[in-house]
This record gives structure tokens, sequence and C-alpha cells, in this order.
């Protein structure tokens, strides 16, 4: 009885690998084939059939997608924006979601949907006014007007609040009862209970300003303080697609989502398991 | 209760991380006054990394009238070719100081000098594709630069006449071409060899294309094409350029060139002929479909998959360089419908050309118009004509040294050139002039690939197009008060 029981534990484990290893490469291909790439010379690129593997380490294709376009320094801004983009929106995001959920006042179900209100409006909609009031201000070509207009998110809120109401109120009278304020009471007992939300937060919209294009290339004309899509796009010749140059500066631009995705990581879980409560 | 609240937050964070991945502009924002209140202060910039050599040089003079010049080039031509005009402008003179930017693709630019109107953020000179010409005119946004041209007596009599006739609207010359090209047939001379066919003679005619073709199309042992005889991406650009050699009109009014155009007609006797063509090659088996991306169809070519290909000059340096010395390339003229087509018609001019903004200061407009000469010198344009394959708006650039000696090492460059030369300057050649040109090529790339799914025939996918295009006309003319 036993016996089976065991075999079908490792069938079962088997699979889930299985599964996830599929899923892995489903993933990694592109990372990796990106990275090949962009160490083909200009005739691999086009060879039949195609090479998966370059055949020599060439470092040819990343000086030219440099020459063409400033990546360092856009790679510097894009980070730079995103950045503070993340610490906005963490800050807006803690702060409205926990009046929504830990503080009673009246009509706080109505602004929660004017918040909620705010995820149907489409983006485009509010790119003309953003970026006359940004002119107006005149803040063009400034890391202000890269990112202030991103730093109030209702979908961040919305996040938040969910994760929230999870905690339990008990824990809130408990703290007023000794004495603690509500910002202590978010700062120090919320907030670490809800690492795991506050992370995939800041991963997502670290990721969703890195990938802006239209708003970095409307409201900037210095070159000095253009985004790395715009960088993408400047490697990128109608008439003579150079995919191995192209993908040398994607390569490059990849390393500081790559890099907030290991730390990050390490919060997520962490946060997972740091963040039960008993009951 | 805990659990699928989590699972509700886990599948909408999942979500959200996707739609981050895939749609970078899926993002919602407050008012900006919410965000201003909680605006931490600007940050330091950070320290400077040196740019390589893509680099404007500072103006000599601190007076001197500092202008922008828009473009869409990407690349070595963008990356390279530009600044290194733009700092030999600079450096020719002392009262103007220009500064290339790049704004994406021609629509991307196109969107932020709409949004810039009203607020002044413009440039004084903009590049723009071809198919804008109507547009920017209608927009009244631009000088045209015929007002400089009478102001200075600028002599245009060695500017390529078929070229400036493109980007003639009323009579007026409203901007000033820059990289101009046409399409033509690109074609593996090994391969030519190989199916015992002259390399120097390529074909001429629609029936030789295909009769080529079949000779050179290679099958395996199953009947499996593996090497297929020509390869034409689906592009309404290319339709519009076969149709003008078959001498048809893409508009009434003699292509819009005599008055406002009001009503499609390439669904004409001509245009169904072009389309026949191209699906009999395909039903044979002679033609591959690489979809709609000109790029994969030159992959396709440079990996030997295909031995014929058409595509615009201005690919023709990427074509040399990647080709390396692989195998020997050759170029040719356009196929027409018949040998008789050369006579009567030619190819239609694309490329882009440079506009004047007309809400900038006049000082600036001027300036503009300095560095649009210069772009058209002869030097510059023989330097422009060898780093892409546009070729040159103005005689004189094919006696620089320059040019010459690439031609003599590449004489495919020539075809680009007599091409142009032995264009009759006509209603059809100088093509179609409307405001709704980006989704009419549309329009007409999905009648293509109705036809070729054998979903509809020629006639009428293509007449269904033209009704599409008719009714995108009257709006277009009704809302930008033309009528």
């Amino acid at each position: 009885m036993k016996q089976p029981f065991v075999t079908r534990r490792i069938v079962s484990h088997a699979l889930q690998y299985l599964i996830l290893i599929v899923a892995a490469l489903a993933v990694i291909y592109p990372v990796w084939s990106a990275f090949n790439i962009s160490m083909m010379s200009d005739v691999e690129i086009g060879a039949y059939p195609p090479r998966l593997i370059p055949s020599a380490i060439r470092l040819e294709n990343f000086q030219r997608a440099l020459q063409q376009a400033p990546l360092m320094r856009y790679l510097t801004n894009s980070v730079v924006q995103s950045l503070l983009v993340m610490v906005g929106q963490l800050i807006t995001a803690c702060l409205a979601a926990y009046a929504f959920a830990f503080i009673d006042f009246k009509g706080r179900n109505f602004f929660f949907l004017v918040f909620l209100s705010t995820m149907m409006i489409p983006w485009e909609a509010t790119i003309i006014p953003n970026y006359l009031t940004i002119q107006r201000l005149g803040w063009t070509d400034t890391f202000q007007g890269l990112a202030v207009p991103f730093m109030a998110t209702g979908f961040g809120t919305f996040l938040l609040r969910q994760f929230f109401l999870k905690i339990p109120r008990e824990l809130q009278d408990a703290a007023t009862i000794d004495g603690c304020n509500s910002l202590r009471f978010l700062l120090t007992i919320v907030l670490p209970l809800a690492r795991p939300a506050l992370g995939t937060l800041a991963v997502y919209s670290f990721l969703q300003t890195y990938n802006q294009y239209l708003w970095p290339l409307l409201i900037t004309n210095d070159p000095n303080m253009r985004t790395v899509q715009i960088g993408i796009a400047l490697l990128q010749d109608e008439e003579r697609l150079m995919i191995n140059t192209v993908m040398a500066g994607v390569t490059m631009i990849l390393l500081p989502t790559l890099t907030l995705f290991v730390v990050s990581n390490r919060q997520l879980i962490r946060g997972l398991t740091a963040g039960a409560v008993k009951g | 209760m805990k659990k699928t609240m989590y699972l509700i937050i886990t599948v909408l964070t999942l979500v959200g991380m996707l739609l981050a991945a895939c749609a970078p502009t899926a993002e919602p924002t407050e008012a900006p006054e919410v965000a201003v209140t909680t605006a931490p202060p600007a940050a330091a910039a950070p320290t400077i990394t040196p740019i390589p050599t893509s680099t404007i040089a500072p103006p000599q003079n601190p007076n001197a009238t500092k202008i922008t010049f828009w473009h869409s080039m990407g690349g070595d031509l963008g990356g390279k070719a530009i600044p290194l005009m733009a700092n030999e402008f600079n450096a020719s003179q002392q009262d103007c100081f220009v500064e290339p930017i790049f704004q994406g693709s021609y629509d991307d630019a196109l969107n932020k000098l709409k949004a810039g109107l009203q607020s002044m953020d413009t440039p004084a000179v903009m590049q723009l594709y071809d198919i804008g010409t109507r547009l920017m005119v209608d927009l009244k946004v631009i000088t045209p630069v015929q007002d400089f041209i009478d102001k200075e007596g600028y002599d245009v009599s060695d500017l390529e006449p078929n070229v400036l006739a493109y980007y003639t609207v009323d009579g007026k010359q409203v901007s000033m071409p820059f990289n101009s090209s046409t399409p033509m047939l690109y074609y593996n001379k090994d391969m030519f060899r190989e199916a015992g066919l002259d390399p120097e003679k390529p074909p001429r005619t629609f029936a030789e294309v295909q009769d080529y073709a079949r000779k050179l199309t290679k099958k395996d042992a199953d009947g499996k094409v593996v090497v297929s005889g020509i390869s034409i991406s689906i592009y309404g650009w290319f339709f519009e350029q076969l149709l003008a050699v078959s001498g048809g009109y893409y508009v009434d009014n003699n292509n819009g060139r005599d008055a406002l155009a009001t009503k499609a007609t390439f669904n004409s006797p001509e245009g169904v002929a072009v389309l026949e063509w191209w699906k009999a090659m395909s039903d044979e088996g002679l033609m591959g479909n690489y979809g709609r991306k000109n790029a994969d169809v030159r992959t396709a070519f440079y990996a030997e998959q295909t031995a014929m290909f058409i595509d615009s000059t201005a690919v023709l340096r990427g074509a040399v360089d990647t080709i390396g010395g692989k195998f020997e390339m050759g170029t040719a003229f356009l196929p027409r419908p018949n040998e008789e087509a050369y006579q009567t018609s030619g190819t239609v001019i694309g490329g882009g050309s440079l506009w004047i903004i007309n809400n900038r200061p006049q000082e600036e407009q001027d300036c503009g118009w300095e560095f649009i000469k210069f772009q058209a010198s002869p030097k510059e344009q023989a330097y422009w004509h060898t780093m892409s394959g546009y070729f040159p708006i103005v005689k004189a650039a094919y006696d620089e040294p320059l040019a010459t000696e690439w031609r003599a090492q590449y004489p495919q460059f020539a075809t680009a050139v007599d091409q142009l030369h032995e264009a009759p300057n006509n209603r059809v050649t100088n093509g179609g002039l409307i405001g709704v040109f980006p989704s009419a090529r549309q329009l007409i790339e999905t009648a293509i690939e109705e036809v070729l799914a054998g979903k509809a025939t020629p006639q009428e996918a293509l007449d269904n197009a033209a009704t599409a295009v008719t009714q995108a006309i009257e709006e277009y003319n009704i809302s930008m008060g033309l009528e």
C-alpha cells in the first residue's frame, strides 16, 4: 500500500518539475536568444538554417549599439525615472490604501470607487492633458516631468487595500490601546506584513515605467534626458535592420530589470512567510 | 475567504505584470494636480556618461540662432550620418546652429508634432514620409519652401524634376526632398547562373519575372519549395509602385494632382492585373509569402531562401553590407507589365522630405531653409547616397568623387539612379496625393492578403478596398474643410 503512494508522489513531483522546466525554458529562451544574437556577426544573422549560437564571443555589436545611441545615459535616466515612480507609487498607494482599509470616514466607499474608476480611463486619453500640464510647468526635459504624472496609482491603491483588508482589525485595536498612532501602526505593523504586495507593486510600477515609450518621447528633446525605449527605437533602421545590434542594445537594457527581478524575488518569497499571522 | 482573496490578488498582479510586459501604455494615471503634491524634490542629475561619436559639437558662436531638426532615421543613418551632416552644417557657417533630434518613427514624430503645436514644442525643420505630404499641407503647419525659393531666387534646375514634382502641391514646392527612394528588383546572380539564366539579363516584364521565377524555384523530392523564385512582402507601397509602372492612377483627378482627389481608382484593370500576376505566382508556388514585413523578405534573400525580391533602393547599402561576399547580388528596374510601359511610365518617388514648420520665429525658419539647402547640396547628397541607397536629389551629386568611386565599386547603385532618370515625369509617376495614405495602404494590404488566401478575386478585393478608401478620402476632405 505504501509503495504505490511513493511512486505516485515521485510521478507527481516529476510532472511538476517537468512543467516548471518547460515554463522556465519558455521564459528564458527569448532572453537567451537575444543574448546569443547580440554576439553574431552580420553574416551569421542571415544564415540558413538559423544559427542558435554565435561562432565567437563578439563585442562589436555592443560597440556599434553604443555608437548609434547613448544607451548608458538612457539607461541611467530610465532607472532614475523608474525608481522615482516606484517610490512615489509606493508612498501614495500605501497612504491611500491605509485610509481605505483602516480608517472609517464618510464616503469611504464612494472615494474608493472614484479611485477605482481611474483604472477605466485609457492612458491615451490623459496623455495630451498631462503633456500640456507638464509643458506649462516648464518640466519638459526633467526627471519631474518624466516621473510625476505616474506617481499616484489607482491600481496600486486597490492592490494594497485588498491586502491590508486581510490584516485583522484586532491588530489595529491592540496597537491603538497601546498608544500607537495611525502612522506608526502603518509603518511598524502593516507594512512589514504587506511585503509581498509592496514587492509586487514595486516590480509592477518599475517595469511599467521602464517600458514607457511615448511619454518620454513626447516630453523630452534633450538627448541627455531620453530613456532606453527611445534608444532601442533609435537602433532600428527600417531599411537596414541589424538585428544583432538591436539585440546588443536590448541585452544591455535588460540588466536593470533582471537585477530588480533577482532582488525582489527574494523579497516576495520572504514576505510570504514572514507575513504569516496566527488565525 | 483569505485564500480566494489572495488568489484574486495574485491573478490581478499576474495580469498586471503581463500588461506591463506587453503594453507599456496601459498605465492609468491620476490627474497631475494630485501627483504634484506628493512629488519629492527633483532628483539630482546622475553623472554624465560620455556620449560616443553621435554627439553634436557645441556652437562656436553663442549668439547663433538655434534650431531643432526632427528626424526619424534609426541605426547608422540616425546615429552617425545625420549628426555628422549637422556638425558639418554648423561648422560651415556662424549664424545658425542645428540640433538633430530623433523622434521615433514617422508616425511617432507626426503625433509629437500635433501634440506640440499648442505649446510651441515644434522643430524648425522636420523630416516626414512621402505619404504625409497632403496631410502636412492641410494641417496648415508649414511654410512652403517655395516661399524661400522665390525670395532668394534659389536655382532648382539642378534638382531632380521627378523628385521635386512629388512634393509639389497646387503648383508650389511645399517641402524639400531629402531621402528619396524607389523600389527595384534585387536578385541573386549565383542562383541565376545555377538555373542557366544570364545574370546580366534580369527580367523586365511581369511575364518574364514569372518565367524566371519558375526556373529559379527549387523543390525537394517531396515537392516542398526549398528556394522561392521571388518574394514580395505584402506592402501597400509595392502595389502603388506596380500600379504606377502599369500606368494606373491611384486616385481620381489625375492622382489628386490637378484637383483635390475625391475617389480611389486603383481598382482599375491595371491594378487588377498587378494582383492577378501576384496571385498567379503565389498559386504556382513560385513566390515565398513572408507576410507584411519587408525585413523578413530581406532576411530570406540574405539567407538564400529566395532568388529575387522587391524592395526600396534605400535598403541597398544594408544588403551590400549584410551579404558580404556570400553571393553576388544584382539590381534591376522594377518589372513592368510589358516593354512598352518602360516608355510611358515609371516608379513614384518614395522616402521622405524636409518641412519648415510655420509657428517658429522667422529667423529660425530662415536658418531651417539654410540647413535644408545644405542638406540638398551635392556633397551632402553624395554622402547620404552612399550611406543608404537613397538616391541624390541633385544631379551634381553624381559627379562627386565619393559617389563615382562608390558606383564603380558597387554598380548596383546605378540602377536606382537610372530608373529615376528614365521615368517620364507625368501624373502617374508623380504619385497619388491624399491625406489618408497610411490607412489606404493598410486597406490595400488587407486586399492583397485576401487575394493570396483565395478569399476574394483581385477585382472584388480591390473594389472593396477602393470603396473604403473613397469613404476615408471623403471624410478627410470634409474634416479638413476642403470641400
